[in-house]
């Protein structure tokens, strides 16, 4: 028997696949918050984001042999989350637009002078307002620390176009957060 | 409901030990994929097919300088170009489900995929293969149909025996004169 601690997901996934189809609870109860989160900011509501993220585990495991171990498994996950969540966002219609007047034009180098830490308070407290477009990405990289390769195959997208969105994403945030100031 | 208070394990182990919910066979993705591989290669035959058989049209009629307006609407197979844009235009968007689809430069794929099937169908008119097709095969009839150079043929024929029934008629008239 296998410490499953010490597994690291891509390995548990082979174990569950090979051996014991009950040990996907280990998955479960390791990615289960994480996802709720992050299903919770995306659907902005707690009861669908908890029906997501139950579907999406439901999902990966009816799945779980098309998925390759040599990849992440975290980021696998992720991008059934973010469908599943998409799916709801679209039955529900709720837009994705941008807010008038907050639409940035070009794409300049505009590094925010704050740290990463006063980043993390003020994306939490903004982030609900930023077109959903920009701040998917924004809070794959700050509040769940995927890094933009991560974030590139959650979303599927060019890497140039995540640190594209995320810039933007720091601009709506700077407008938004000194409004609320 | 806090963040914590999420806990989904029971709901979802007891539909795995129930049987509710079951892992697909690995062969059911392996299969998918093949097919999804197989489908995208078909397709992209086809697409060359129809450009090729396009450029083949234009080719036997001697590229623009031999079409006038009309004739291009009447005999150039714009259904072939149009099917052919329908399957670029599909080919796209299975690319679109592979990985390396966003990886690299999407417009790069697109422009390659453009020019790869532009540059087999010139490559399979310039080996000659649509002047075997218009010999034979299944598809003789429809090649002759489009091809520049038996539609001339026939406007020849057509000219010549309108030549033939004019002469006729004339030599019709001197008779009859003659003999009243």
């Amino acid at each position: 028997m296998h410490n499953l601690a010490q597994l690291s997901d891509e390995q548990l996934v082979e174990y569950i696949i090979k051996e014991n189809q009950e040990l996907f609870s280990e998955i479960v109860l390791r990615y289960q918050e994480k996802l709720f989160r992050y299903a919770n900011f995306l659907s902005k509501d707690r009861d669908k984001a908890a029906d997501i993220v139950q579907n999406s585990f439901i999902k990966a495991f009816i799945n779980l042999k098309s998925f390759k171990t040599e990849m992440k498994f975290s980021t696998w996950i992720y991008r059934i989350v973010h469908n599943e969540a998409i799916n709801e966002i679209k039955k529900n219609k709720k837009e994705i637009e941008i807010p008038e007047g907050l639409d940035i034009r070009g794409e300049g180098d505009m590094e925010l002078d704050f740290d990463r830490q006063e980043m993390i308070k003020k994306v939490r407290s903004c982030l609900e307002e930023i077109p959903i477009l920009y701040s998917e990405p924004l809070s794959l990289y700050f509040l769940e620390e995927k890094s933009y390769n991560e974030i590139a195959d959650i979303l599927r997208l060019s890497l140039g176009t995540v640190g594209t969105r995320i810039n933007r994403a720091k601009i709506f945030m700077k407008k938004i957060c000194q409004t609320k100031k | 409901m806090s963040n914590k208070e999420i806990d989904l394990k029971e709901k979802i182990m007891e539909r795995i030990k129930s049987g509710e919910i079951k892992m697909k066979p690995r062969w059911y993705f392996v299969f998918g994929s093949l097919a999804s591989v197989a489908g995208l290669v078909s397709l992209l035959v086809v697409t060359i097919f129809l450009f090729n058989f396009a450029i083949f049209s234009l080719r036997t009629n001697g590229y623009m300088r031999g079409y006038k307006y009309n004739q291009i609407i009447a005999s150039f197979p714009w259904w072939a170009l149009v099917l052919a844009v329908l399957g670029v235009l599909l080919g796209v968007t299975l690319l679109k489900k592979y990985d390396f689809s966003y990886k690299k430069n999407f417009l790069t794929i697109v422009f390659g995929l453009i020019t790869s099937l532009l540059v087999a169908s010139l490559l399979i008119d310039f080996l000659g293969v649509n002047d075997v097709f218009v010999r034979k095969g299944m598809m003789k009839k429809m090649y002759k149909r489009y091809d520049g150079r038996c539609g001339a043929m026939m406007i020849k024929n057509e000219a010549g025996s309108k030549m033939r029934a004019n002469t006729m008629r004339v030599l019709k008239d001197q008779f009859i004169l003659e003999i009243s």
